[in-house]
């Protein structure tokens, strides 16, 4: 076994052991070595004493040559049990007696010569030589030889003696030790249990415990604090777990409801489009289930009438003609409701053909008759008898009248209302105007600018007191669009109101819910258009006037970048910088007057020079948000282009003075030389 | 006297046109659906025939263009009468082979001139 492997404890006590045996034998050895020592030295001297007393006695033996005296001395010996020989020379070396004990089995050899008083060892014998004199005189030499028995005998017993010690002492030692080794072994095996325990089953609030204050002791001490360490790391680690593990189960929740909220809104919204289908499908059903009926209604009522005509009931057929009005009113409001989602769903078509205006006048009167009469107002139509025909959509235009002349008699008590019908001459082309006046209560300016918005009345109170669906103006709005003609409202709050409807005479029959103009089209997917100089935008949502615009400026060599909203307007300033930008002021969702500001607004673009277009007359508001020219649609087309063409020479020559400057000049600057010559407002 | 095949499921349209047409002087026979149109057209040989566009069994597309597929009916003027007012509908009538369109509610006045235009360019013809 390794002895480096052995554990702690055994360890200790082999140390111990071997240390303490160790330094017992060593110290009992040492001891004995020089007790064994001493001893001999005494036995030596002892023989040697011994040899004086024999040679001195057998002195006179020797002298006298007596052998049996002299072996008779040397019998004496026999007391002495060590001495194994002994015996006399004469001078002459030769031996004169000699004694051998009896029981020695192995007869020394006797040295064959005698030797120079002293004593030395051989072969583990001591011998000694003694010079015999009588009278001083040397007679012979005494020899003896001793086996040590004695020295051997006390080295014998005391190396026993030395075993059993040692022993006896490393068996103290080894139960000593392994008492003592505890003091050791006994905090360190605990320091490993325990750790052993931590690391085994990861619980780092077991402590070990300290027994005393030694290494051992400041060891366990920092053994526990760097459990502590790891113990209050080991729960922020936990902590910092538990909220992620909080914080990712409450996205988990998130996502989950994020799900479920898209789930929900696709939901929703197959929901709406379902509605919306079902809604389109209750409307086309609805409108042939009202029309069915209403059909039967006018015609009996019809046939009613000519069979009274024929009868000569006159008052009766006056009634039965209300009857007619009243139904064909009511097909009118229903083909409103029906007209308004196709409106809104782009689906409206044109139904061009030709019609005599003043029939068509002549109906609508008769069907207003009960309204006007409703409130006392008298009724003034102005149409020169040679109106004649124009191409439109018939239902349309009648409905754009009666929309209007109905409101007019709605809002209007115990005053006039004016149907004025004209055949105007613009822009080349023939126009039939119709003005619609009365001397109602009037419109003021801010109610002026949401009156052609769906559902939108003047005032809220107006829909309590006068009724209405507040589609009519709407609707009439999107029909003159569609026609590619122009409405617009004069009025003031107690003035009355007039309402004006320019119509093309022969209408293009177009669809322009579903047609675009090539120009139109590029200006959507306008990143390729590039500032330039001659670059016109054109801002407006009804189409007609965007195409028009186009062609006629595209003739003169302008460039001419179409937007439909004013949002679009804006962006398509900021991307191409035009030279001028005309603007319209009635649009859906941002209006001309929104987009005015927000160009004036942004430092980059409030110089470009800004051409109001529209039906709106309100020069005063243009002017004060910052317009440069202020036209009114039908617009004189002459004056636009005179009005670019003198903008276009402030430009050029501004570039020009620009382009002289040097090349470092800060573009500031150029902006700043710029604005006194910019077209401003004022200056028109 | 001229006769005219009406075919209209609607009862009181049927009525008021049929008394009319009747008042006008034009022999009237009657027809409820699409399907007895058809046969009424083979059986009863009118001079002209007025067709609803939304009728039962068989809509009125459909007769039509049958009538003006068989060769003892092509010849009848056929005019389409009906509520749905989008021109795309008649379109559609007249693709199916009509001779004119009317949109209801009827315009006595308009829709007899109608009549007496076919009937004359028939006779002429």
């Amino acid at each position: 076994m390794n002895l480096q492997n052995l554990s702690i404890k055994r360890k200790l006590m082999l140390i111990t052991m071997l240390t303490s045996s160790l330094a017992l034998v060593l110290s009992s050895v040492s001891f004995l070595i020089y007790d064994l020592m001493s001893f001999r030295r005494q036995l030596s001297q002892d023989l040697m004493t011994q040899a004086e007393i024999i040679g001195f006695n057998s002195g006179a033996a020797m002298a006298f040559k007596d052998e049996s005296a002299a072996t008779a001395t040397l019998s004496a010996l026999k007391a002495k049990e060590d001495i194994v020989a002994a015996s006399l020379y004469s001078p002459e070396g030769k031996v004169f007696a000699h004694y051998f004990r009896a029981n020695k089995s192995l007869p020394p050899s006797l040295p064959s010569r005698s030797q120079q008083n002293g004593y030395r060892f051989e072969d583990g014998y001591l011998q000694v030589f003694e010079q015999v004199t009588m009278n001083g005189e040397r007679v012979g030499t005494l020899f003896l030889l001793s086996d040590m028995r004695q020295w051997n005998t006390r080295a014998k017993r005391y190396t026993g003696i030395i075993i059993v010690v040692v022993l006896i002492c490393g068996s103290l030692a080894l139960l000593l030790s392994s008492k003592l080794q505890k003091l050791i072994s006994k905090p360190i095996l605990h320091l490993e249990d325990t750790m052993r325990m931590v690391s085994s089953n990861k619980n780092y609030e077991i402590r070990a415990t300290r027994f005393y204050g030694d290494e051992i002791g400041r060891l366990i001490d920092g053994f526990n604090t760097m459990l502590s360490e790891i113990q209050l790391r080991d729960s922020a680690l936990q902590r910092a777990n538990n909220e992620l593990q909080t914080s990712t189960h409450e996205l988990e929740v998130e996502i989950v409801h994020r799900k479920r909220t898209q789930e929900e809104l696709l939901t929703a919204k197959q929901a709406a489009e379902q509605a919306s289908r079902a809604k389109s499908a209750f409307l086309a059903n609805m409108s042939h289930e009202l029309r069915t009926p209403l059909n039967a209604i006018i015609g009996y009522s019809e046939m009613l009438e000519e069979e009274v005509q024929d009868l000569g009931k006159i008052s009766n057929v006056r009634d039965l003609q209300k009857i007619q009005a009243a139904g064909k009113h009511l097909l009118a409001l229903i083909n409103d409701v029906l007209d308004l989602s196709k409106i809104e769903a782009g689906k409206m078509q044109l139904n061009i053909e030709a019609f005599g205006i003043a029939d068509m006048i002549e109906e609508i009167v008769m069907t207003l008759k009960p309204a006007i009469a409703k409130n006392a107002n008298e009724f003034q139509l102005r149409m020169p008898q040679n109106i004649g025909v124009m191409r439109a959509d018939v239902t349309k235009v009648r409905q754009i009248l009666l929309n209007l002349l109905s409101n007019a008699c709605k809002f209007t008590d115990h005053g006039t209302i004016l149907l004025d019908v004209n055949r105007v001459p613009n822009a080349g082309q023939d126009w039939i105007q119709f003005r619609v006046g009365d001397t109602g209560i009037g419109i003021t300016a801010e109610q002026q600018e949401n009156l052609f918005h769906e559902f939108t009345q003047a005032d809220i109170s107006i829909a309590r007191k006068y009724g209405g669906t507040g589609l009519g103006l709407a609707i009439s709005h999107r029909f003159v669009q569609l026609m590619k003609g122009r409405i617009m409202v004069e009025s003031a709050p107690g003035q009355g109101s007039v309402f004006t409807v320019h119509l093309p005479v022969q209408a293009a029959g177009e669809h322009p819910e579903n047609t675009q103009s090539p120009e139109t089209v590029n200006a959507g997917a306008s990143s390729e258009v590039k500032p330039d100089s001659d670059t016109i935008l054109v801002i407006d949502d009804d189409l007609a006037v965007r195409d028009l615009m186009s062609r006629s400026l595209t003739k003169l060599g302008f460039r001419v970048v179409a937007a439909s909203s004013g949002e679009e307007g804006l962006r398509l300033a900021k991307q191409i910088h035009p030279l001028v930008i005309t603007l319209d002021v009635i649009m859906p969702d941002w209006d001309g007057w929104t987009v005015l500001n927000k160009l004036k607004a942004d430092s980059d673009l409030a110089e470009i020079p800004v051409i109001m277009v529209t039906i709106v007359d309100n020069e005063a508001m243009g002017r004060d948000l910052g317009a440069s020219s202020y036209l009114i649609k039908p617009v004189d087309r002459e004056r636009l282009v005179t009005l670019i063409e003198k903008h276009r020479a402030v430009r050029l020559s501004t570039l020009e003075k620009a382009s002289a400057l040097p090349a470092n000049w800060p573009s500031k600057g150029q902006k700043n030389s710029r604005k006194p010559e910019a077209v401003g407002p004022r200056r028109h | 006297m001229p006769k005219i095949l009406l075919v209209e499921d609607n009862e009181m349209n049927r009525d008021m046109l049929s008394r009319r047409l009747e008042k006008k002087g034009y022999r009237v026979v009657l027809a409820q659906d699409g399907r007895q149109g058809y046969l009424m057209a083979r059986s009863e040989r009118p001079d002209l025939i007025l067709m609803d566009l939304s009728l039962p069994v068989m809509d009125g597309w459909e007769v039509t263009r049958l009538l003006k597929a068989t060769g003892s009916t092509c010849h009848i003027p056929i005019i389409v009468l009906t509520a749905h007012a989008l021109v795309s509908d008649r379109e559609k009538a007249f693709e199916a082979g009509c001779d004119d369109y009317d949109t209801k509610p009827v315009e006595f006045v308009r829709l007899s001139d109608k009549i007496e235009n076919l009937l004359v360019v028939r006779q002429s013809s």
